[in-house]
């Protein structure tokens, strides 16, 4: 691990200032994947402004039915929020579905939404990868890429963003709350998090010294009805071969609202906008239900070894409505 | 020299003989973090080694330059193959391992210099400054390349007593097993079935990396606190490495995070004490985690081909079997496990006609030497499910062929032994196989949900999302036979030091030995023989070292037997000693003196009839018995190198599971929701410690099975060096486990007792994916099976 | 650089004691622990938050503390297993551990017993798990399954585990009371 400075910012401001002034700064939230990273070499930075000190802790109510999450909210306290667990069960199932109770107690809602990929070449600095070290290549096309993407991917990079709590928030168009040099602006989540193509070095638009203070939950009542399920290696403490977060509301066996998005599967959260588009209005069926999400997945491009994704992803996000549409009255 | 954490007595004033559930004499310690593990060892003024590791599986060294490396502030020395004093390899039994590689570097990992600073980041830093230049060599990585015309020979010139019978310089050793007349049989058998198994690489994965602190002493030898699994087979190696004579290198055992057969070779033994005498001072080495994962064997990856033929009515006629292991860059203890394999590769099974023949390759990959079954885990999945898919054929009931052939005592091993020991392996299958099953479908009879339904109970638990509509139940048998204690004519000894004193006026055992306690509760079970045979409640327990004798590995299930019969011997003769005393100071005055039958107990010297002859303190006042002695079991034989023929094994161990799992084929997920065990433990010296080792081994085979591989990768690059990346089962993971423990006593052994630790770890693997496969349908012929190998894509 | 700046002074309660330390940045809590302040119950397993045996409490919630920066630790309260027992009797939780067997090697087993008390602590005040239903309270060895899943434990001693910790829980609860 490189040498570093360390700064506990007064405020916000104070906290971008010094990122900003210093182009190897990174914030420190809970750090468990960022002292990981510097652990492997991965990450180094020669400043850490810890941000866990700013007021960003809390989990409020908005008028209109959302709610307001503060970037410092640990993972395990979000999980266990009265709200969230009513309102979107979704979130609060996809964050209990990811690492273990001691690194839920630590991580942030921000710093989850940044945490880097686990392919084995981006964490092995003495590899060649793209993402770590731009223009040197990309071993895990031809290398071992059984957990890697097959949607979204580019020649340049393969790799799959591991959050669970971003699918999540990806189908609930959650818009993240970003200080920078410019004063606060909002980005929908779904465009936080950036496509490979020829920069896969980039995992998000964020500009350096960009701080997420929040994450806004829109009020989306479909919401109460909503789902996170993982498949996994193993039963526990594993990041997912694939997941999916999905909330349905049907009436009169009719699809009204839906959201739908899928993890472990591309790099980044994965909104399955082509699914949720043929299925409004559509009966809220499992034959249905298939043919939406076969045509998400009709532009999958698997690799050599992870084939299997792409029907694992269907049968666990047709599972998912099934059970959805089941809960809220509709056949099944 | 001070020295923080070094191993202390363990002293432990209790009750628990032989065969009750005594406690551990270092359980206080272990669950108040108190213990010291060789990672937690501390001197003062000591430095911290660091292992520079080749990046390439095959190359030639070109040149090394440690100058930038030297004149790193901190450092104190950096060590190349040019700096070693005196001999240049080791190894288990063929020294074929460069101490730090020379010439030519034989897997990714090896080491080539070391570095000692003082502190682990200067020595890591400094270590990334030595400059070696490599030129690349083509790779042998499997069977056709290791044995391809003009293959590279990775040991040229060998000298070691296998080199001459070896079908090829690349195969460290080959071992066949005959008997009978195969084409006699082939024209009897009625039914053939063949197939083809494959085994990935497993890692031992102990939760303590490997770690010691060498200490320079003033008489210019070397003290080492280690963890190890057998302390005088390291100084064996040590010494000509070290330029040392054998009594200057003195070994003792710090506490050990697991070991599971990953500490059966040296690792950084030899690297922390040519720094701690290069630099005079202390020198700590800790591997990192993904550093451990090359720094110690893997199991051997093994190919295997079976052939069973067989009569309409189930019986064995003919086995043959190929079983291909590769051993990796280094010899390690492949020529063993070669021999395992042969021998016990047709199984707990009575056949006459036996041609099975086991290799293991030299190769660029990993090398791989022990695991926990040690051989007998690779063939029991092979012939295990051959067995299956004969039932299949014959339309057989799986347990019912295999009683059918199981064998017994009286039966002949392929290796011509008699089995003269109890072999319940009838009995265990049925003792499985009556167990009631688990209730079927939990999820729709669990109670207390509010909803009527659980999906936690479904494969993948809350992740599921069916009602169960496409799960499956499968249900799965195995059995398997392993081997107990050091075969093939080794001589295998362990050896005892027992004192008995009268301190304060109470009696006081103290029992040192060399016995690498690794979690097995080999302490735990010292202390009970030396109550039991004693008398005596207060038992001291000398930290394990190389001032006693050697007690020979913790591996090979043998401690117990070995270990624990070297103290009983010991035991037994310092009671001979305390009656010839009582008899020769206090035989005047009672009768009883003169009888036979006089034991020890509550710390007197009673008749057989239990009267109380004279307290310990009257018979030994200020005396002090001191005995040290050797225990072996009876010889074993070499194996015949044409036929295999031999008296090759001390005793055997048997094991059956029943695994039932429930299957959710459309998603790949397995959830093993029972694995039901039977095991012959002979005498259960400690009746929780055995089913704790029962439980280990089975959850150990259920990684295999379904999750736990060495992904090499890349030109025999180990890919996968991290817990996220090799998984291995949590307590999620783990499913119920019954277990039914037979007591058939051996009497070759000691209190009757069987060697345990290996046999469950057998069977568990071939079982539960024979529970899969009835579930699935599907063939199933590799492991770890992973979802993608159950959905079909 | 200003070699003073890569250091920074830290104030740490371990086990009710009071710490005052200058630390470089880069110092994890685990090392911290274990070099600087000799308690070596905590064990580098994995030293990458995958293996859970360097699990240790920090105000009251268990954590991987070889992935926490000491200096982001400044002004914790830190128990680790030394500081369980009460100086008279062991805690609940290593009793159990040692009534029920629960560990062989025992290297993983100073995380195992914290994570077990922080376990037992989330469990009564009702946050949920991955396998909590509904909203009512959870207990059980599902549970306990689920919410030790993070310790690994190679031995495999994990029956014994959840025994334990099921023995565990109801003493554990009046421990808390008395020891707050």
């Amino acid at each position: 691990m490189r040498t570093l400075r360390y700064q506990r910012p007064e405020g916000v401001e104070a906290a971008v200032s010094a990122v900003n002034a210093t182009p190897g700064a990174r914030y420190l939230g809970g750090g468990t994947n960022l002292v990981d990273l510097m652990k492997l070499g991965v990450e180094t930075p020669d400043l850490l402004v810890d941000v866990s000190g700013l007021p960003h802790h809390d989990i409020e109510e908005l008028p209109g039915g959302g709610v307001r999450i503060g970037a410092a909210v640990r993972n395990s306290d979000l999980a266990a929020d009265p709200l969230v667990r009513t309102r979107y069960p979704v979130v609060s199932q996809a964050l209990l579905a990811g690492a273990s109770d001691q690194l839920r107690n630590v991580a942030t809602v921000g710093g989850n939404l940044l945490q880097r990929t686990r392919c084995l070449y981006f964490q092995d600095a003495g590899k060649p990868c793209n993402k770590r070290a731009p223009g040197t290549g990309c071993p895990a096309i031809e290398g071992v890429h059984r957990n890697l993407a097959i949607l979204g991917a580019s020649p340049h990079c393969v790799a799959t963003h591991p959050s669970d709590l971003a699918v999540a928030l990806a189908a609930l168009d959650a818009q993240v709350l970003v200080e920078g040099g410019t004063g606060p602006r909002e980005i929908p989540l779904t465009e936080l998090h950036r496509l490979p193509g020829d920069r896969p070095e980039r995992d998000t638009v964020l500009e350096h010294g960009d701080l997420i203070t929040h994450v806004r939950l829109p009020a989306a009542p479909e919401a109460v009805n909503s789902a996170y399920r993982k498949a996994r290696d193993r039963a526990s403490f594993a990041f997912a071969l694939s997941s999916v977060g999905a909330a349905l509301e049907v009436r009169d066996g009719l699809v009204h609202r839906v959201r739908l998005a899928l993890g472990g599967v591309a790099p980044k959260p994965w909104r399955a906008r082509a699914a949720e588009e043929r299925l409004r209005g559509a009966p809220a069926t499992p034959e249905a239900f298939t043919r939406a999400v076969e045509a998400e997945l009709s532009v999958a491009e698997p690799l050599r070894d992870n084939a299997f994704k792409v029907p694992l992803t269907r049968h666990l996000a047709v599972r998912v409505l099934c059970d959805l549409a089941g809960r809220a009255g509709g056949p099944r | 020299m001070d020295i923080l954490r070094t191993p202390t007595d363990l002293a432990q004033r209790g009750h628990g003989g032989v065969g009750e559930s005594a406690s551990r004499p270092d359980g206080v310690l272990k669950v108040t973090g108190e213990f010291a593990y060789a990672s937690d060892l501390w001197a003062r003024d000591m430095l911290w080694g660091h292992t520079l590791r080749s990046p390439h599986a095959h190359a030639e060294i070109v040149s090394v330059d440690t100058t930038e490396a030297l004149s790193v502030p901190g450092v104190h020395a950096v060590l190349t193959h040019a700096d070693l004093p005196a001999a240049t390899h080791y190894g288990l039994e063929i020294p074929d391992q460069p101490v730090l590689a020379g010439d030519v570097v034989r897997y990714h990992g090896e080491p080539v210099a070391l570095v000692a600073a003082d502190h682990p980041e200067t020595a890591r830093r400094a270590a990334a400054r030595i400059r070696v230049e490599y030129a690349e060599l083509p790779l042998v990585t499997d069977e056709s390349t290791a044995t391809a015309p003009g293959a590279p020979v990775l040991h040229p010139n060998r000298s070691d007593h296998y080199a001459d019978r070896v079908p090829h310089p690349n195969v460290v050793h080959h071992q066949p097993v005959r008997r009978g007349d195969l084409a006699a049989a082939k024209a009897r058998a009625e039914v053939v079935v063949t197939g083809e198994y494959e085994l990935g690489m497993q890692d031992q994965a102990p939760l303590g990396p490997e770690s010691g602190l060498a200490v320079p002493a003033e008489d210019g030898g070397v003290d080492l606190y280690v963890a190890t699994q057998w302390l005088h087979v390291d100084r064996e190696q040590l010494a000509p490495v070290l330029g040392l004579p054998r009594e200057l290198v003195r070994l003792t055992l710090s506490g050990v995070g697991g070991a599971f057969g990953a500490r059966e070779d040296l690792s950084m033994q030899a690297h922390a004490c040519l720094l701690a005498l290069r630099t005079g001072r202390p020198v700590k080495m800790v591997y990192s985690r993904d550093e451990s994962f090359v720094g110690h064997v893997h199991r051997h990856p093994a190919r295997l081909r079976y052939e069973h033929g067989a009569t309409r009515d189930g019986r064995l006629v003919y086995v043959r079997g190929r079983i291909v292991l590769d051993g990796g860059a280094y010899a390690s203890s492949s020529p063993a496990v070669v021999g395992n394999a042969a021998s016990l590769g047709l199984g707990p099974y009575v056949c006459d006609t036996v041609d099975i023949e086991a290799l293991a390759l030299y190769t660029n990959n990993p090398p791989c030497g022990a695991m926990r079954g040690f051989g007998a885990v690779q063939a029991c999945f092979a012939y295990e499910s051959q067995m299956d898919r004969l039932a299949a054929e014959l339309g057989m009931d799986p347990v019912s062929l295999r009683q059918l052939n199981a064998m017994s005592q009286g039966a002949t091993m392929p290796t011509g032994q008699p089995v003269d020991a109890p072999a319940p392996v009838a009995e265990l299958l049925r003792l499985v196989r009556d167990r009631p099953l688990p209730p079927p479908r939990q999820w729709e009879t669990a109670v207390g949900t509010g909803t009527g339904f659980d999906l936690r109970a479904l494969p993948g638990g809350l992740s599921n999302t069916t009602r169960g509509e496409g799960v499956v139940r499968g249900v799965g048998y195995a059995v398997g036979i392993k081997n107990v204690g050091f075969s093939e004519g080794y001589d295998d000894y362990s050896t005892a030091r027992v004192r008995l004193e009268v301190v304060n006026g109470e009696p006081v055992v103290l029992v040192h030995t060399a016995m690498a306690e690794v979690g097995q509760g080999g302490v735990t079970v010292q202390a009970q023989i030396a109550r039991t045979e004693l008398g005596v409640a207060k038992v001291v327990l000398h930290p394990a070292d190389t001032r006693v004798g050697s007690a020979g590995s913790t591996s090979a299930s043998r401690q117990t037997y070995m270990t624990g019969g070297a103290v009983r011997n010991t035991c037994l003769l310092v009671r001979e000693e305390v009656l010839r005393l009582g008899r020769e100071r206090l035989g005047d005055t009672h009768p009883g003196w003169r009888g036979d039958g006089l034991w020890l107990r509550d710390g007197a010297v009673v008749t057989a009839g239990g009267e109380v002859l004279a307290d310990l303190a009257q018979v030994l006042g200020d005396d002090v018995i001191d005995l040290e002695r050797e225990f072996r079991h009876r010889p074993t034989e070499p194996l015949d190198p044409e036929n295999g023929q031999g008296f090759g094994h001390v005793q055997y161990s048997f094991c059956a599971h029943r695994a039932v799992v429930e299957v959710d084929a459309e998603l790949g997920l397995v959830k093993v929701v029972e694995l039901a065990a039977a095991q012959d433990v002979g005498r259960a010296m400690n009746p929780q410690a055995v089913v704790g080792q029962i439980h280990g081994g089975s959850v150990q085979g259920l990684g295999l099975a379904v999750m736990e591989e060495i992904v090499v990768a890349d030109g025999a690059r180990v890919r996968n060096p991290s817990f996220t990346d090799y998984l291995i089962p949590t307590i999620l993971d783990t499913p119920t486990m019954p277990v039914d423990v037979l007591e058939l006593a051996d009497e070759h052994a000691p209190y009757g007792l069987r060697g345990i630790g290996e046999a469950p770890t057998l069977s568990s693997t071939p079982a539960v994916v024979a529970a899969i496969r009835a579930a699935t349908g599907l063939a199933l012929r590799r492991v770890p099976v992973r979802p993608e190998h159950l959905t079909g894509t | 650089m200003d070699s003073r700046l890569l250091t920074s002074a830290v104030t740490l309660r371990v086990n009710g004691t009071v710490h005052r330390l200058t630390l470089d940045n880069r110092s994890t809590l685990l090392d911290t622990l274990r070099e600087d302040l000799d308690l070596t119950g905590a064990k580098k397993g994995c030293d990458h938050g995958q293996c859970g045996s360097c699990t240790v409490l920090v105000d009251g919630r268990r954590v991987n503390c070889c992935l926490l920066l000491t200096v982001a630790c400044d002004g914790s309260e830190i128990t680790t297993v030394e500081g369980l027992s009460d100086g008279w009797s062991l805690h609940p939780v290593q009793e159990a551990f040692l009534a029920r067997d629960a560990f062989q090697c025992g290297y993983c087993t100073p995380g195992q017993v914290c994570s077990a008390v922080g376990a037992l602590r989330e469990m009564a005040e009702g946050r949920p798990s991955a396998v909590t239903v509904g909203t009512e309270p959870p207990s059980g060895a599902a549970e306990i399954r689920e919410r030790m899943s993070g310790n690994l434990c190679r031995c495999a001693a994990y029956p014994n585990i959840v025994r334990a910790v099921g023995d565990a829980a109801e003493r554990a609860a009046e421990w808390w009371e008395r020891t707050p």
